[in-house]
């Protein structure tokens, strides 16, 4: 089994963000604060803090494991960067001259930059002032006709891709002058200033959502709500996109395990495996986890009285979570809705990530002994 | 027939898996709100195209869909004015107690006699497959009543030979299935 630690820590999680070394999980646990739980050992962890300063539910957390700060979006339009001082989090309030709910946050790889994708269909690029010790916004305002889902720095720390639910997926420079050197910005496309759309990928019909790059850089890949996954190479003025269709519900969020391989999750609770061939041609391999047919042989009349049982509230939620899971056989028993890597920044091999959905439950996978099941994609 | 049901009941639930697919999605439009956008349809692009379901000219479901909200709406079969009226009552005495349902809309949408709207929050705390389950139940607990209700009725009027019977008696008679207490009967019958 790939799963290392299934840990259930509230009724449902929006996102969440690990550490520097990893101990440490910061989660919403789809509310307004940020909870911070400290591995003791298997399946036993405690609560170190809890983060209060966002007034509606946080989007999205991001740690940065240079800085070891973390950062936190909501939908009620602010950002704040928390730091440790002397045992406690010091919350950092960020301008980000935002008139619409927060979705997304992510540090560029070189953490003097962080991206928060917005409802108000822009993207704030967000750097520290050292004058004024402040973290000050620009504001990427053109382009995106629907609110921005999604974020994902390339390990340039100069381009930025983003997707949207107009179905777009693009990718802009963020070129900063004063906090991004010259010699940073090579390998990045041609001569670019900030704000400057680099490129723009019309493969969806749907929502676009959790774009990533891969460890080089080199390719991307997006979800479309059409239970389609995008894979884009050689981005610039032509670039190669290929879309792979699915026969499951629509994928949330995707991660890159190596250049040829990709995780994806979603609606169906259970991870699928991507893989590129030797000729560079992606395609579905096979779930994570063991997939069994949803059980329906129970007896009608008990079904109905169990699902009307809900409402009036005669069953308590836990309960009947853990029958649902016991008799699905799956980890994740709602929709996952992100997926993060556990590995050195950097590296090109990502054997270990944690998924959490709205089931509540933070999953850490190894693939260490998957490596001889999914065949020498790696 | 029966058959046919089963395979209108089918559809019902393949499509509904498919188009439960909700995630929490603050407002475009409105600063702070959070609203289900298949209500409000202020952005188009965050709908989808909506799906109708039809067994035949009076038996149709349509399933609208947005990124954070689900709107089922039923019309169900009234093949005479008796009909009409039992269904009528029924579909009121369970609007009026929309929030015991918590999935129930108050108001049917137009065309259609019963609606339910899901939303994300309904994902989040419930499961899908037992949301699914449920309005699936509900749809054929309806026709396993009515069935129930109209054998019933020409009980009463073969005991009571009357070839006329008053709405109201036909009412309260009827109403009796669902174990509802004189005063919500008066309740239902007057509002």
């Amino acid at each position: 089994m790939a799963v290392v630690d299934v840990h259930r820590f509230a009724e449902s999680i929006t996102c969440h963000a690990w550490s520097p070394d990893h101990s440490m999980v910061a989660l919403c646990p789809n509310n307004t604060e940020v909870h911070i739980y400290k591995s003791l050992s298997q399946d036993q962890w405690e609560r170190l803090h809890v983060l209060q300063k966002h007034d509606q539910i946080v989007s999205g957390i991001d740690w940065s494991s240079k800085s070891n700060k973390i950062v936190s979006v909501s939908h009620d339009r602010n950002s704040y960067v928390w730091s440790l001082e002397g045992g406690e989090w010091v919350p950092t309030l960020v301008i980000l001259r935002l008139n619409r709910a927060a979705l997304c946050v992510q540090w560029s790889p070189k953490e003097n930059k962080f991206a928060v994708g917005s409802g108000a269909k822009t993207v704030c690029i967000c750097y520290y002032e050292q004058e004024n010790n402040w973290w000050v916004s620009k504001l990427i305002r053109k382009r995106h006709e629907s609110s921005v889902t999604s974020v994902a720095w390339h390990p340039n720390n100069i381009l930025l891709a983003t997707t949207s639910t107009d179905g777009k997926c693009r990718v802009f420079s963020t070129f900063i002058k004063g906090v991004d050197t010259k010699d940073s910005k090579a390998g990045s496309p041609a001569e670019t200033k900030f704000g400057e759309q680099i490129l723009q990928l019309d493969l969806s019909y749907s929502w676009a959502f959790g774009v990533k790059w891969s460890p080089s850089g080199n390719t991307l890949a997006y979800v479309g709500h059409s239970s389609m996954i995008y894979f884009v190479d050689d981005v610039g003025p032509s670039p190669l996109a290929q879309s792979v269709a699915f026969r499951d519900l629509p994928l949330r969020d995707v991660l890159f395990i190596s250049e040829k391989m990709v995780i994806g999750v979603g609606y169906d609770s259970n991870p699928m495996v991507f893989a590129a061939d030797d000729t560079g041609i992606w395609s579905f391999i096979r779930y994570i986890g063991e997939k069994k047919a949803a059980s329906s042989n129970s007896s009608y009349s008990s079904q109905f009285s169990e699902a009307f049982g809900k409402f009036y509230g005669s069953q308590s939620k836990s309960a009947t979570a853990n029958d649902a899971s016991e008799s699905r056989g799956r980890v994740h028993d709602n929709c996952i809705n992100s997926i993060v890597p556990l590995s050195k920044a950097g590296s090109p091999k990502v054997m270990r990530f944690s998924t959490s959905g709205l089931d509540g439950k933070v999953a850490i996978w190894d693939l260490e002994n998957m490596e001889q099941e999914l065949g020498n994609q790696f | 027939m029966a058959n046919s049901l089963r395979l209108y009941l089918a559809c019902i639930k393949n499509t509904l898996e498919a188009a439960m697919c909700l995630q929490n999605f603050p407002c475009q439009e409105v600063e702070r709100h959070n609203k289900p956008e298949v209500e409000l349809k202020t952005s188009p692009e965050l709908l989808l195209n909506p799906l109708l379901i039809c067994r035949n000219e009076a038996e149709k479901c349509l399933i609208e869909t947005s990124i954070n909200s689900l709107r089922i709406s039923l019309k169900v079969k009234q093949a005479d004015e008796l009909e009409n009226i039992l269904t009528k009552k029924f579909l009121r005495f369970l609007s009026m107690r929309a929030e015991a349902f918590q999935v129930l809309r108050r108001k049917p949408v137009q065309g259609y006699d019963i609606s339910f709207l899901i939303t994300n929050y309904h994902c989040e705390e419930m499961q899908k497959q037992k949301l699914i389950d449920f309005i699936i139940q509900f749809m054929e607990a309806r026709y396993r009543e009515r069935n129930k209700r109209l054998e019933g009725v020409s009980e009463h009027q073969r005991t009571t030979r009357c070839d006329r019977v008053s709405e109201t008696v036909h009412v309260k008679q009827h109403l009796r299935y669902y174990n509802v207490t004189p005063h919500c009967i008066n309740h239902s019958l007057v509002g």
